[in-house]
């Protein structure tokens, strides 16, 4: 009886796990396969050639520009994301705010919006005469600051930062505001009663109570960065002016579908396997020893 | 929408004045009656029925009674700017003419996408037509892998309608290209399809009412801008984030001032063309552009092709450069009133020689792995016949690379677009050329290596000294490369 009904199960199982494997492990095995190989990816038969992909890595100047602007984003992004997000819920969830439900919605809007509006809706907020950001400088008399945001090699990261943090802040304070509902209101109660100020609340009470929640955003935020950044940069700067804007994916992907070095393209693929599983270990760790 | 970058596709290094010579001399009168044909049409071999179409003038269906052991025809083709109703209707008329056969057409703007997983697996369409940004390097690729079909012998083979051979109805020098001739061999591995003319646009409306005078040189196009800021405009703007548009500037000017020497340096990678007196006049044009005041549209490096045409249309810069697609692109985008589409070419170098153009010829490929590579061969013979290019100008808009294909088409086409391909004929100096390709598995892609950067100098972030440095470097490093994948 049981043995037949275990038969059962795992027959329900395989089909599912026979996909997985052809559809997900399967390619990427040979990802990493295809990495040691020199491979156009049209037709013709690939050239083991060992690691000399990775070994160009290294020596590839636009690759390593790619690396630092990814490198900065990561850096910045989701710690400004989850600093606004966490703020937010925090104020929506505490203050008697009649209007809640409509920031909550007003926040959240972006996160329903397909990566390429949003890319465009940016492009044309930073219009460099045209644009939102510009015009609204010229109109608090301050035109001397206005830039073409996407067009200077010292701003346009930036310009992409802020985008990137707009399209996913209110994903998380949404996140944020469901962990703190399931605060339990009598903490904040005691708390008011002996006096402690919104601040103290804040850091004493929230952050912690919410700590794992916050951990698991921080690799989301992580993630995210490097996923967004890809469709941000193809569709508002082309990786422009001059590569100053070029993300590790868009570099991936000329490589891949312009130069048709798919084998190149695959060991830039593992790179980025093996930083982002670096990455998510070494927050994780960083952020175990503060949650006790 | 991707940008039009028809970086690889290329014609001829002069083709002035035959563009059109051809147009009167097919001696094909004008009959192409499917009547005539029933004649030779026993036992057809090509050869038979290209005695044939010598005394009756034929029509493509004399090669109809051709018999193939594989009937069926599966063609991959870009569907852009041109559509794919040409592609329908010709495949149409084709099975006409040649009863039995079978043509299956897949069309996409991301043809290579739909292909790519075939060609890998080794079962690649019989045809292929791939253009656009995001398929050429596909076709880069194949031509990498060498795996196309040779097509020198149908160009050397009778024409559809015509006695003579194939290649003498194409464009002079077309085949001869690299764009077609890849390896340098004098083999023929791509064909030409529609021919493009790329310079500077204006608006004839403004330009007309105003009596401007149209810049000759690039002296006159700097004195120019007083006259735009005159009227209200900058001098000049361009698809500031694909600054691989301006190759429609830079590749004309190399032949002004260096002429097809400093060209061959630029696509063959001799360092010293870094250093050349060449590419300081010809980069010194793009750094006066960036410095000048007023004659580069503010903000135009921040800009993508859609949002920096349509501030010229709206009359926010005077000239802009672009190709013969221009006023199909923009059909539907707002503009200054009157607007007109009036194409200039490209200034030289020194007063006296006529304006140049850049060319560009789209490209036809027969996978080297076809199924059926015979009918494929038939079925691009059949295209330069001249009912195909009426029809791919009634269908597409586009003009065949094909001696008077811009006469064929003539009722077809608007007007500008006419006068374009007519200025091309008029003595303008029809300027191309692509670069060499690059060793297998190199990082560099030359032309975003030689583009790219610009953004920097128009942003007077780099001078071109700090530039000529880098892409000596990097030609240097091509070089080394191309050596060491040649000495494997």
């Amino acid at each position: 009886m049981k043995t037949r009904r275990g038969w059962f199960i795992a027959a329900c199982l395989l089909p599912g796990l026979a996909m997985y494997l052809l559809f997900k492990v399967y390619p990427a095995v040979q990802v990493f396969q295809k990495s040691l190989y020199l491979w156009t990816g049209v037709a013709d038969k690939p050239k083991f050639i060992g690691l000399q992909n990775f070994r160009d890595m290294f020596h590839d100047d636009a690759f390593l520009l790619s690396v630092r602007n990814t490198g900065l984003l990561m850096l910045v992004v989701p710690v400004v994301t989850l600093l606004i997000a966490l703020v937010n819920a925090s104020i929506l969830t505490q203050s008697k705010l009649r209007e809640r439900g409509f920031y909550r919605t007003v926040f959240f809007f972006p996160s329903i919006l397909s990566f390429v509006v949003i890319a465009i809706l940016w492009s044309f907020i930073y219009h460099p005469t045209m644009g939102f950001v510009n015009s609204g400088l010229e109109m608090l008399g301050l035109g001397d600051w206005a830039l073409p945001w996407l067009g200077d090699q010292r701003t346009v990261l930036w310009a992409l930062a802020v985008t990137l943090v707009w399209q996913a802040a209110g994903y998380y304070m949404v996140m944020y505001m469901a962990g703190i509902d399931s605060i339990s209101p009598d903490l904040y109660e005691a708390a008011s009663i002996d006096g402690a100020t919104a601040f103290q609340k804040f850091f004493h009470i929230t952050v912690p109570m919410l700590w794992e929640i916050i951990r698991v955003t921080i690799i989301f935020s992580i993630n995210g960065v490097l996923t967004i950044s890809f469709v941000l940069v193809a569709v508002m700067t082309a990786g422009g002016p001059d590569r100053h804007s070029e993300v590790v994916m868009t570099y991936l992907y000329g490589q891949a579908f312009t130069n048709s070095n798919f084998g190149y393209a695959m060991a830039i693929g593992v790179f980025i396997f093996v930083v982002s599983i670096l990455l998510a270990f070494i927050s994780n760790r960083l952020t175990q020893r503060g949650s006790h | 929408m991707s940008p039009k970058k028809w970086l690889t596709a290329v014609g001829a290094s002069a083709l002035a004045v035959s563009m059109l010579a051809g147009c009167g001399s097919n001696g094909n009168d004008g009959n192409g009656n499917a009547n005539g044909a029933a004649s030779p049409s026993a036992g057809a071999s090509s050869n038979a029925s290209a005695s044939a179409s010598a005394d009756a003038s034929a029509s493509p269906s004399a090669a109809g009674a051709k018999t193939f052991e594989n009937t069926e025809l599966n063609i991959a083709v870009f569907q852009g700017g041109y559509g794919r109703e040409y592609w329908d209707r010709i495949a149409e008329d084709f099975m006409k003419d040649y009863p039995g056969t079978k043509i299956n057409i897949t069309a996409s703007p991301k043809i290579a996408e739909l292909v790519r997983p075939k060609a890998v697996a080794g079962n690649p369409p019989d045809f292929l037509y791939m253009a656009g940004g995001d398929n050429v390097p596909f076709l880069n690729g194949l031509i990498k892998d060498n795996a196309l079909l040779d097509l020198t012998d149908l160009f050397n083979e009778p024409a559809a309608d015509g006695g003579a051979p194939l290649k003498d109805k194409i464009l002079p020098g077309v085949l001869e290209s690299r764009a077609m001739s890849p390896y340098g061999d004098g083999k023929v591995y791509l064909a030409p399809y529609n021919f493009g003319v790329l310079g500077f646009w204006y608006n004839k409306d403004l330009v007309d009412k105003k009596g401007i005078e149209l810049p000759k040189t690039w002296d006159d196009f700097f004195a120019a801008n007083a006259t735009a800021k005159e009227n209200g405009r900058a001098l000049f703007t361009y698809q500031g984030l694909y600054p691989g548009y301006l190759e429609q500037i830079i590749v004309p000017s190399i032949y002004s001032y260096g002429g097809q020497e400093a060209l061959d340096q630029f696509f063959n990678y001799d360092p010293q063309f870094w250093k050349s007196e060449t590419f300081k006049k010809v980069w010194g044009i793009l750094e006066r552009i960036a410095t000048d005041d007023n004659a580069l549209m503010k903000g135009t490096v921040a800009l993508n092709h859609t949002q920096a045409q349509t501030s010229f249309l709206q009359g926010k810069a005077m000239f802009i450069p672009n190709g013969t697609w221009f006023e199909d692109e923009m059909k539907d985008a707002p503009r200054e009133d009157g607007f007109q589409f009036g194409f200039l070419g490209v200034p030289s170098g020194q007063a006296g020689q006529p304006p140049l153009a850049m060319t560009n010829v789209e490209q036809i490929a027969i996978p080297a792995k076809a199924k059926n590579p015979e009918l494929a061969k038939e079925f691009l013979r059949y295209l330069y016949s001249d009912k195909s290019v009426q029809l791919n100008a009634e269908t597409s808009k586009g003009v065949l690379a094909v001696k008077g294909a811009p006469d064929l088409g003539k009722a077809f086409l608007s007007e500008t677009t006419y006068n374009v391909y007519k200025a091309v004929d008029g003595g303008m100096v029809a300027v191309n050329g692509t670069f060499k390709a690059v060793a297998k598995g190199s990082k560099y892609n030359p032309s975003d290596e030689v583009y790219k950067p610009i953004s920097s100098i128009m942003n007077k972030q780099m001078t071109i000294e700090q530039y000529g440095d880098k892409l000596f470097k990097i030609y240097e490093d091509i070089q080394k490369e191309l050596k060491a994948s040649g000495g494997e």
